[in-house]
């Protein structure tokens, strides 16, 4: 097995970005430089995966450990993303840690994986299961966001003008960013779930699974999420409807996966 | 204070502190009595530099003299001049010398003498003090030196503490609260209930945010249109509130009216119509303009006076904590000043010009082989005693201190003199 060191070196780029990006809430100095290092990271943490990838002959979501380290850098391309189109910094020092802590049990967890079957190998399965995972990140951000809206607006409405309440973003700015990680959210994991189904279609007989049944109960609960944000639910109530949309997404994402899905998982 | 200066700096001032109101108001000048009152001191030799700053809490006559104990005549000249009792007058005042006069303009600069501490609008009228003396041709190296040191001292403070970020105005506090649910406040429609003081506070206040949709409502509708021609608003019919709130994101209460002109069952129509869009609040009417059962409706955030108070007071309280950090800065300025002043005297003046000279005289020397140096030496000790005599007789021959401190600053900057010192 390769030694972990891209990766160990990407976490320890991730931790030197969330402490500047930490810094930079607190002195409003240097604003540059956490997204700097992320990006540097994300290369990194990249070519470890591309070796994974490399040695695995396929995407490394096979293992527990590889698509945790998959989720780890997808989470870090989204929020990067997120910056990018809202040009807001203060999410940073809330959202990286989930960065850390993910790509770092991906590198903790052990890496051996079983030979693929043929029901693992093709570019369908491959997008299939890359781009849930890129679905979890979205909701993974919606969720911190929504944990920050929740605290803003109690600060908000107790008159509370501290160090937290200048830096947090406006309400609406943390509403509108959520918005979008949920619509791309849903859209990608929308797609994963097509192309899933297609796949199922070639390898299976049919396609009654609990983990096909979570993802449709999620996809009906962020769809229904985004229906209210424009029917009166904006703020609050949305808010936690996002905390409890990723309640179920770790759900499906562990126990459904651990105890009541047989056939679905590959290791 | 600095005694190798050839001139000392005096203040004769009036504040908030010292002097009430009846006296401030007698020392409050226009900036042309400002330009009058310079040329006069000046005219009649009390001072040799001279610079007034006026601002509504205070008066301050800052000056540089020859020596110290001058200046005396100071207050009986405003004594006659604003024919105000010398008695009362000095009672009423104020006075500074040397290093303590440049620090108490640091601190006015920086807005720690200010009764709103931290304010920023002293830092300009400080600016405009220098420009008036300016044109009255009433300032030279000296004060110039001083004012523009104490602005830049003032600059540094706000941008390295906090002393000047936490708003301290109602209306500040409120648009703060409002900026965080909203993030774009001049996007936003801002509606004013009445056009008294208060109201006319915030209305302004709204359109230096730059609130492109400003609204306003008064029960004397000819009150509204005044306000909202002042401002760049538009009022709106006293009996139309209801109908526009849905268009209303921030609501700002200020009217006289006995009863609450907002009520619950208008602002969740309202909110029905803006599909849960956040409403914002702010209830500074007595009694309530806005029915306080509107706090409970979903995403809807109000405020009362009470609220906005508390904020204020801890604003104070975080400012105050700044005021060691901004001091340690004012010394740090004050100290750089200090040290150009003292050097800007006569006798250290010429001793760093010869000491300047020679370096000059014993590079070209070294040039030459050693034998042939002792005649050349002599040559050019000669020709530099020659050269520094005649300065040496008219700067210390001179009698105006001001214009004795000029051509001691020519000479400083021409030759270079304080290289190293910073």
């Amino acid at each position: 097995m390769e030694p972990p060191f891209l990766g160990s070196f990407a976490v320890l780029l991730y931790a030197g970005a969330e402490a500047l990006s930490i810094r930079s809430l607190v002195k409003e100095r240097q604003r540059g430089l956490a997204p700097l290092l992320l990006a540097a990271g994300l290369v990194l943490h990249y070519a470890d995966l591309h070796l994974r990838a490399a040695a695995l002959h396929s995407v490394p979501y096979r293992t527990l450990s590889g698509s945790m380290s998959l989720f780890g850098w997808m989470l870090g391309i989204a929020y990067l993303l997120l910056l990018f189109r809202h040009r807001e910094r203060a999410v940073g020092p809330f959202l990286i840690p989930f960065v850390i802590l993910s790509t770092a049990m991906g590198l903790l967890l052990p890496t051996g994986g079983s030979p693929s079957g043929p029901e693992t190998r093709g570019a369908l399965f491959a997008f299939h299961v890359t781009l849930a995972i890129l679905a979890y990140a979205a909701f993974t951000i919606s969720f911190v966001l929504s944990l920050l809206y929740l605290i803003q607006n109690r600060q908000i409405r107790r008159a509370k003008t501290g160090v937290l309440f200048a830096r947090l973003p406006a309400l609406e700015v943390i509403g509108r960013m959520n918005r979008t990680s949920v619509t791309i959210g849903i859209a990608v994991l929308a797609v994963s779930v097509l192309l899933g189904a297609l796949w199922a279609r070639r390898v299976w007989e049919g396609l009654a699974d609990a983990k096909v049944g979570w993802a449709m109960t999620t996809l009906f609960l962020y769809g229904f999420l985004l229906w209210m944000d424009r029917r009166g639910w904006e703020g609050r109530r949305v808010a936690l409807l996002s905390i409890v949309g990723f309640g179920v997404v770790l759900f499906s994402y562990t126990f459904v996966n651990l105890y009541f899905s047989a056939e679905h998982t590959f290791r | 204070m600095t005694p190798a200066a050839e001139g000392h700096l005096l203040l004769l001032g009036w504040n908030f502190r010292a002097a009430g109101l009846p006296v401030r108001e007698r020392v409050a000048f226009t900036a042309d009595e400002v330009r009058e009152g310079l040329r006069s001191i000046l005219g009649r030799g009390l001072l040799s530099e001279g610079v007034i700053v006026s601002t509504c809490h205070r008066s301050e006559i800052y000056g540089l003299v020859g020596e110290e104990g001058a200046g005396e005549g100071l207050t009986k000249f405003v004594s006659e001049w604003r024919n105000l009792p010398a008695a009362e007058l000095a009672r009423a005042s104020f006075h500074r010398a040397g290093a303590d006069a440049a620090r108490h303009l640091f601190r006015v600069a920086a807005g720690l003498d200010s009764m709103a501490l931290g304010e920023s609008e002293v830092l300009g009228q400080v600016r405009q003090a220098l420009r008036l003396a300016r044109e009255t041709g009433s300032t030279r190296s000296v004060l110039h030196r001083l004012f523009e040191s104490a602005v830049a001292a003032g600059k540094r403070v706000r941008a390295e503490t906090e002393i000047a970020r936490h708003p301290l105005s109602i209306p500040s506090i409120g648009f703060e609260l409002a900026e965080k649910v909203f993030g774009d406040i001049p996007e936003r429609t801002v509606l004013v209930l009445g056009a008294g003081e208060s109201g006319a506070a915030f209305a302004r206040h709204a359109a230096e945010a730059g609130v492109k949709d400003l609204r306003i409502a008064n029960r004397t509708r000819e009150k509204a249109d005044a306000l909202a021609l002042r401002v760049g608003g538009r009022a709106v019919p006293w009996e139309d509130i209801a109908r526009e709130l849905p268009a209303a994101d921030v609501v700002v209460g200020t009217s006289a009216s006995p009863e609450p002109v907002v009520r619950k069952p208008d602002v969740e129509a309202a909110m029905r119509q803006r599909r849960g869009r956040p409403m914002f609040f702010l209830d500074l009417a007595v009694p309530r303009d806005v029915e306080p059962s509107v706090a409970g409706i979903y995403n809807v955030f109000a405020y009362e006076l009470n609220d906005l108070e508390t904020v204020a007071e801890e604003n104070r309280v975080r400012r105050a904590r700044e005021v060691p950090r901004a001091e340690a800065i004012l010394e740090e300025e004050l100290t750089r000043f200090l040290a150009w002043f003292r050097n800007l005297a006569v006798v250290p003046t010429l001793t760093d010009l010869r000491r300047r000279l020679e370096e000059v005289r014993d590079a070209e020397l070294d040039r030459l082989p050693e034998a042939e140096r002792e005649p050349f030496r002599r040559a050019a000790d000669a020709m530099l005693s020659r050269l520094l005599r005649e300065p040496t007789r008219r700067l210390k021959a001179e009698t105006d201190p001001a214009r004795k401190l000029d051509r001691v600053e020519a000479i400083r900057h021409l030759f270079d003199l304080d290289r190293g010192q910073r």
